[in-house]
């Protein structure tokens, strides 16, 4: 996010603050990620619009409260997240198959190699399905919401050295399946 | 696959095989997952209310402190004290210059905006009253008055309402300025849109998980063993059921619940009912028998072969076999119809509650057979002939595999899942394993009366009790009194409603299910575009106004008019002119002519936006505060000579009233109203609009819905197989 933006989001989150009437601006900015992770974890579109609610709404009555820590107000959101879905995960199970969401089209390699990385691709979400839950947070966060360290850290209420632990520990699990995740040779 | 590297990550994933797994945790990106924007809309709605104020139970603070007699200012008050507590806060905060000036409204971006509301506009800070009112512009041209409290400015017409389907335009332009003489740096322009004068039909609605609605509670009354072919008939005063349980004894037990008694102890099947309940007609041992109650006693009727499917109309007792459909008479049985072409296979499933039809199965399809001219119409293809599933009580529809279909086979309306039952007030209940809902025969009116299993549910004759299988055993329940018929206009509303809801969504498929074959003609090629061109900027509807057409049953003429614009800003608006048939009151209406107007250009002038008709009075409705020395003369109607009728009009509150009418049923006449008319600015209409409209008659909700005196019988058993021989 460059200073112009962050300085735009700042007055924006600043006024929502003074008036609630405001928070629109930033539903509209940020519904979409939110709803996309919220998607990502629990994997039905019910139960995500249900979470989703919940976030926005919470997010809405703590505005006043909200404080500036130099991190995206993004960040913010996906705290309220992380803990909106580990209330409800435990009644929430994925339902929708991995293969029906993860949209395995890469662009760059031959195609005789196509078949074999998005193979690869498929099983490796499948493997960071069966992750510890932490684990498996900071794996999409950094992965596929592109969030930097220290943002993950606020959104999970951790340090940056335990977010590094947690992908490491991930990562690590996933190598300790390479023999799943290879490719066929 | 494209090289990943993450400098934050350079001292986590030390080795290549670790940068490997993150490149493809990286590479499989998520695609945008499926999103439903009613839900992002209705979410952002929900928060603004929120944002607005405390509500219960999501009613905006301000909708409920307007409902009548509410005064306007008693809900402003908690507009006020929110204002009050922002300008409170802001002023705690530390200075920071001149407090830019802020303006919001509850109703802005609205779409259905209630009329009897003030337009309230909220500023951050204390303005300066005069030069604020006198900033305020509105379009249409409407008369306001102004009142404060606090911050919050009450723009309310003068007129006491909003005129409906309209835009409105507030602006508050730069000559505002607050208390401290600070002016507004651009004007502000608040945009809604208000309701109809008459809430909108509301579209069948989605059956709601409720809690069981079902008065009364549910009886057990008998078991019936797994295998036993569910048969029951009740009897004509709606206390009894007879039914066959186990060993096929032919048994009956109160509706309240009591006693089994048998009344024939094993082997047998096709019981049928006499509609004056004094008479049970069955067949056992492949011979057709009637027990008569008052004495008990049983008489065996002659017949060629052996029957599968028993009904009685009136005192007639009809039998279909294998080969026809037969009349018992004192002399015998006479045979009313043949089943051409019978084969093993074929058989007579059920006869129509009026005898005049009969369904058969023939080669794994489904026929009806139309017993005074041996007709025969497909209904289903291979494997139909094991879904039909009953007859409408006048015998005027089949149903079968979940269609409603007319007496020649054709697709009338579509049901949702479930074992239907059609009551004599033309209520169809729908069990399932998981719930009961009701349904008008047209497809209206959906509603879930209950979770839980209800396998088929049967009608008693007083429309208010059913029975139901439910594991092993029969029970009954009552069934919540019907819902109110709509009338015949509010029906097609609903229907147009629908329809152009399907094309504002550009949904081709969805809008043509509501076109039936020269409707689809009318929107074909020369006529309206059944979906406007996306450049047009199709933004919303409404129904200007709906008349039945007493010049022909069955039939509803609905104009509908399409609003156009980008952006926030309606431009133009093309009036179509809609009419819809049905065969049947109990059917749903299709759109069977459409007739395109030209377009109007908004915002160039005043322009009609409700009618109403009666046989005396006709009510037109503008958006803007007319003129009133410009009305007389400037509205007229006519008659379809070209001869003006009526009295002259009167105006009052943006509604012009022509009385003094004696309209004919089912006439046409002419509206119309000349660019004299003008507003309250002095502006006229842009141009001449004229509109036919039809002298209306009585309401034909119950329209020409046959009748032909046919005692209805009780339904045939819902669920029961294709006969089987019973030689």
């Amino acid at each position: 996010m460059s200073d112009l933006q962050r300085e735009d989001e700042r007055r924006l989150v600043e006024r929502a603050k003074r008036d609630p009437r405001e928070f629109g601006v930033l539903y509209d900015r940020h519904f979409q990620q939110i709803y996309r992770f919220v998607y990502s974890r629990v994997r039905e579109q019910t139960a995500a619009e249900d979470v989703t609610s919940e976030i926005f709404m919470k997010a809405l009555r703590a505005m006043p409260r909200y404080q500036d820590t130099g991190r995206p107000f993004a960040a913010w959101l996906y705290q309220i997240a992380v803990n909106a879905i580990a209330d409800r995960y435990r009644t929430l199970k994925p339902s929708q198959p991995l293969e029906d969401f993860h949209d395995l089209s890469v662009a760059g390699p031959p195609l005789d190699e196509v078949a074999a990385q998005r193979d690869e691709m498929r099983r490796i979400w499948t493997l960071v399905e069966a992750l510890p839950s932490q684990q498996r947070t900071a794996l999409v966060l950094k992965f596929q919401e592109d969030m930097k360290i220290e943002d993950i850290a606020v959104a999970m209420g951790k340090t940056s050295g335990a977010v590094k632990l947690l992908i490491h520990r991930g990562v690590s699990r996933l190598r300790e399946e390479s023999d799943v995740l290879r490719p066929a040779e | 696959m494209s090289p990943y590297r993450d400098p934050e990550l350079d001292d986590v994933l030390q080795d290549d095989e670790l940068m490997r797994i993150a490149e493809l945790l990286h590479s499989a990106r998520l695609p945008e997952p499926p999103l439903d924007d009613a839900f992002r809309s209705a979410l952002r709605r929900q928060l603004m209310q929120k944002a607005w104020g405390p509500s219960e139970r999501g009613v905006p603070w301000w909708r409920k402190a307007f409902a009548p007699p509410a005064l306007a200012w008693a809900s402003a008050t908690v507009g006020v004290v929110l204002i009050a507590s922002l300008v409170v806060f802001m002023s705690t905060q530390p200075p920071s210059g001149t407090l830019e000036i802020e303006i919001q409204s509850p109703v802005a971006d609205s779409s259905s905006v209630k009329l009897s509301q003030p337009i309230l506009v909220a500023f951050n800070q204390a303005m300066d009253h005069p030069s604020t009112e006198a900033a305020v512009q509105i379009t249409p041209a409407t008369k306001v008055g102004f009142s404060w409290r606090a911050n919050t400015l009450a723009v309310q017409p003068t007129s006491g309402n909003l005129a409906p389907n309209t835009q409105y335009q507030v602006t508050i332009g730069p000559g505002a300025k607050t208390a401290s003489g600070q002016l507004l740096a651009e004007p502000k322009t608040i945009t809604f849109v208000t309701q109809p004068t008459k809430p909108a039909t509301q579209p069948t609605p989605s059956p709601t998980a409720s809690p069981n609605t079902l008065p009364g509670g549910l009886v057990r009354l008998a078991p019936i063993p797994q295998g036993v072919f569910y048969t029951p008939q009740w009897s004509a005063d709606s206390s009894t059921l007879y039914f066959v349980g186990a060993v096929g004894a032919l048994q009956s037990v109160p509706a309240k619940g009591g006693d089994v008694k048998v009344l024939v102890p094993d082997s047998v099947s096709l019981p049928a009912i006499s509609p004056a309940g004094d008479r049970i007609a069955y067949v056992r041992g492949g011979k057709l028998v009637i027990l008569t109650f008052a004495d008990n006693t049983t008489t065996e009727l002659t017949v060629t072969s052996a029957p599968t499917a028993v009904a009685w109309v009136k005192d007639q007792l009809l039998v279909g076999t294998r080969d026809g459909v037969y009349s018992e008479t004192p002399d015998g049985p006479v045979k009313l119809a043949t089943l051409e072409g019978p084969n093993e296979a074929t058989a007579v499933i059920s006869i129509a509650p009026d005898g005049a039809h009969a369904a058969f199965a023939s080669a794994m399809s489904l026929f009806i057979l139309d017993v005074a001219t041996g007709k025969t119409h497909n209904l289903g293809g291979v494997g139909a002939g094991t879904t039909f599933q009953g007859w409408a009580p006048d015998g005027s529809r089949v149903l079968y595999n979940g269609v409603i279909a007319d007496l020649e086979g054709h697709t009338v309306a579509t049901l949702p899942g479930g074992d239907p039952s059609w009551s004599a007030q033309n209520e169809i209940l729908l069990g399932s394993d998981t719930e009961l809902t009701e349904v008008r025969p047209d497809g209206s009116g959906l509603i879930k009366l209950a979770d839980g299993t209800y396998h088929n549910p049967i009608w008693a004759p007083n429309s208010t009790s059913f029975a139901f299988l439910r594991g092993q055993a029969l029970w009954a329940s009552s069934a919540p009194a019907p819902q109110p018929l709509p009338s015949a206009v509010d029906a097609a509303s609903a229907r147009v409603t629908a329809f152009m809801e399907a094309r504002l969504r550009n949904d081709s498929v969805g809008a043509s299910a509501f076109l039936d074959a020269d409707g689809k003609a009318a929107y074909g090629e020369g006529g309206p575009a059944l979906i406007p061109d996306k450049d047009a900027g199709f933004k919303r509807f409404y129904i200007l106004t709906a008349q039945p057409d007493a010049s022909a049953p069955n039939t509803v003429r609905v104009v509908v008019r399409l609003v156009f614009g980008h952006g926030k800003n309606e431009k133009a608006l093309v009036e179509e002119t809609l009419t819809l048939r049905r065969q049947l009151s109990i059917d749903p209406f299709l759109i069977h002519g459409a007739r395109a107007g030209k377009e109007r250009e908004l915002g160039k002038g005043a322009e009609v936006v409700a009618i109403d008709v009666q046989a005396s009075t006709v009510k037109i409705t503008f958006d803007s505060d007319l003129t009133p020395d410009t009305v007389a003369g400037g509205v007229v109607l006519t008659d379809s000579k070209g001869k003006q009728v009526g009295d002259t009009p009167t105006y009052a509150n943006r509604t012009v009233t022509i009385t003094g009418l004696q309209l004919t049923p089912g006439d046409t006449y002419r509206l119309q109203v000349l660019t004299s008319v003008q507003d309250v600015h002095g502006k006229g209409v842009a141009s001449e609009y004229n509109l036919d409209l039809i002298g209306p008659g009585a309401s034909n909700a119950s329209g020409n819905h046959r009748d032909d005196g046919a005692t209805p019988s009780p339904m045939p058993a819902p669920g029961t197989p294709s006969p089987a021989p019973q030689d």
